[in-house]
């Protein structure tokens, strides 16, 4: 029984913390066509933008603003001036997010240094969660997710910016027609995107290690999420997360650390090759 | 300066000098000394190039001060051997044959190590610094770091003994280090009384550990040895303490120095240790002096004290003292004096034997973001690499 919870709680905490890290490269991605190789780098500046508040000595959630101000902020520069002129050219954001990747994680470098930072956990120690002891921060955490997804799947159904990026990805052309102006909504949504990853990094912070290569973590991952789980829905995020989070654990507990990881490879290899697009397409 | 100016001084100085300089033969022996120091500078060891260039420097400029080896000054050529064992070979290649290095000292990894000991064949004094899984023999080869044998031969049975280790976990990266480094663990924890109740290698890549701590948790461990490197043993380890895994198993790091101590945090070093030969903060006057120098020398930013950084300074020296007892700077006749070979380093008073050094072995535990040595073996024995 106890085994039992705890690899359901991890389960349930991997498919969180994948959906939250996923979820920026997903909206860029996934609805923009940009293949943002700098998305871990994204992350990477949230876990800074936590890093400075915990050295000024300022309350933790005061890191969320910073990183979403830093996040946007440098999004929007990139979008303007690099991005906006890529669209529709997948290849050519893949070349040039590589080189941005290069160019924060060098900067953050030369900025924090290239050694290990801590951030501290606001909630440390366990409680006891289905008889089990479990991280209390993980706990608060996985609730956070939670209700974020929740609102965000409400607002991009009901809100009328959702129907019009929705209308923007479908058809661009036809979006502008009608007065969408999709120069500005895709330059809002790569913003969203890029600050939902720094969100992601300031809440992961007090987890993981926090140095300037992070961020190439979280990218692989992201995308095998995506792979499967297939693009543009929150239902494909969510089922990607769940099938790679899963396999790992799962396969970890039964054989070993090697043989999960390769599990997540052969998962994603296969879906690559039979069913291209994902379990939720939306074409 | 303005160019025309800077080339009449310069000719001044150079015509002075040809006018005062000694007799050719005492001006060939005055001749630098190349060395080539073989450091990570990129790649994931990046993170040693700093304080492990800076050490270097500082005994280099230290036996330059004291005259030199042998009466001639060392010039270092430092070279980038951070990336894969094909490239290092090649960064080599270039400072042996093309500047006419005519020693040794690196410090990377044990895959560059055996393709530079493929390439030297014992033509040239190679010194390796870091800590390693032990069994190198080539001839021209001489080591300095720690091998499993000394890292764990005192301390596993004095954790036995004074903090109840019995029930151990092994856990780490999977390549040739960890797993030797365990296999040679196995035998001491035997002899201690102990028993292995798990033995786990993960990829490189890995960075959740869930799995292995419920493992960790379900086996009843109280001992974990943490064999893992570098990012993945900052994850782990914070990881491990998060999940309260602190309160009921130490820690036993062979690895763990003070950069991957700053990454773990000081909420998450509960109960955990470290064997090497060196810490930023040992307590004996030479190790005192050495870190005031540093200090002195390159500020109070500059990059930390650590176990591989300091192995570069103890490698300088190693040099120093194999070309003053050989009276000579060829491999052939550095072999034949190895042997008994001894100086004084900030790690306290080394020994070769096998081309390997015996000296003390600090065994420290982690006080929040600092190590505190709790114990000192004296002169441990590096053990059998040979034949």
């Amino acid at each position: 029984m106890e085994l039992v919870a705890t690899y359901g709680l991890n389960f349930a905490y991997s498919t969180a913390t994948l959906g939250l890290i996923v979820l920026g490269l997903a909206v860029v991605f996934g609805l923009l066509g940009v293949m943002n190789m700098a998305h871990g780098e994204f992350v990477m500046l949230g876990a800074y933008s936590a890093l400075m508040v915990q050295q000024a000595g300022l309350p933790y959630v005061l890191a969320i603003p910073l990183a979403l101000f830093v996040c946007g902020a440098f999004g929007w520069l990139i979008e303007w001036s690099v991005i906006r002129h890529l669209y529709r050219r997948p290849f050519d954001t893949f070349l040039a997010t590589w080189g941005i990747a290069i160019l924060m994680r060098k900067g953050v470098e030369v900025t924090f240094g290239r050694e290990y930072q801590s951030i501290d956990q606001s909630l440390p120690g366990t409680v006891e969660f289905f008889g089990i002891d479990y991280p209390a921060y993980r706990l608060v955490l996985m609730a956070l997710i939670v209700a974020l997804f929740a609102g965000l799947f409400v607002w991009y159904q009901r809100s009328n910016t959702g129907a019009r990026i929705k209308a923007m990805v479908e058809n661009p052309e036809l979006a502008a027609a009608v007065g969408i102006d999709t120069a500005r909504l895709s330059r809002a949504t790569f913003i969203a995107g890029v600050a939902t990853a720094g969100l992601a990094g300031v809440l992961l912070a007090p987890l993981v290690r926090v140095e300037p290569y992070m961020g190439l973590d979280y990218l692989l991952n992201s995308f095998f999420i995506l792979v499967v789980g297939g693009l543009g829905t929150l239902e494909g995020l969510l089922t990607g997360s769940g099938i790679i989070g899963g396999a790992d654990v799962v396969i970890s507990a039964i054989f070993d650390k090697t043989a999960g990881y390769l599990g997540v490879l052969t998962i994603s290899i296969l879906f690559l090759w039979l069913r291209p697009d994902g379990i939720f397409s939306r074409r | 300066m303005k160019r025309r100016d800077f080339i009449k001084t310069s000719l001044g100085v150079a015509v002075t000098t040809a006018l005062t300089a000694k007799p050719l033969t005492s001006a060939l022996a005055a001749s630098p000394i190349k060395v080539g120091i073989l450091i990570p500078l990129s790649g994931p060891a990046g993170l040693f190039g700093p304080s492990s260039q800076n050490c270097a420097q500082m005994a280099v400029d230290e036996i330059n001060a004291a005259g030199g080896i042998l009466g001639r000054p060392i010039e270092p050529l430092f070279a980038d051997v951070g990336g894969p064992p094909a490239d290092a070979t090649q960064a080599a290649l270039k400072l042996w044959k093309g500047e006419k290095a005519e020693a040794f000292i690196g410090m990377h990894d044990s895959a560059v190590r055996g393709a530079l000991t493929n390439l030297f064949k014992g033509q040239v004094p190679y010194i390796y610094t870091p800590v390693y899984e032990g069994g190198e023999c080539s001839p021209g080869t001489y080591v300095i770091g720690e091998t499993p044998e000394q890292q764990l031969a005192p301390v596993i049975p004095w954790l036995a003994s004074e903090k109840g280790a019995s029930k151990w976990y092994l856990i780490g990266n999977d390549y040739n280090w960890p797993r030797d480094t365990n296999a040679a663990a196995k035998g001491y924890i035997e002899a201690s009384g102990g028993t292995v109740v798990g033995e786990e290698y993960l990829p490189f890549t890995a960075d959740n550990f869930d799995s292995n701590l419920a493992k960790i948790r379900d086996t009843g461990a109280n001992a974990v040895l943490i064999t893992l490197v570098g990012g993945a043993s900052v994850g782990f380890n914070r990881a491990f303490a998060s999940f309260g895994l602190a309160d009921s198993a130490i820690r036993l790091g062979t690895l763990i120095e003070e950069n991957t101590l700053a990454g773990i945090g000081a909420e998450n070093s509960k109960g955990l240790y470290s064997s090497a030969g060196y810490f930023a903060n040992i307590d004996t006057p030479a190790a005192k002096a050495f870190a005031e120098k540093y200090a002195a020398k390159f500020g109070a930013d500059a990059a930390a004290l650590n176990s591989l950084g300091e192995s570069c300074y103890e490698g300088v020296l190693l040099l120093n003292a194999l070309a003053e007892r050989a009276k000579s700077l060829s491999a052939a006749d550095m072999d034949a004096i190895a042997d008994g070979t001894s100086y004084d380093g900030p790690r306290g008073a080394a020994t070769m034997s096998d081309r390997h050094v015996a000296k003390d072995i600090y065994l420290a535990e982690a006080d929040g973001a600092s190590f505190h040595v709790v114990k000192t073996f004296a002169n441990v024995d590096p053990g059998k690499n040979c034949g």
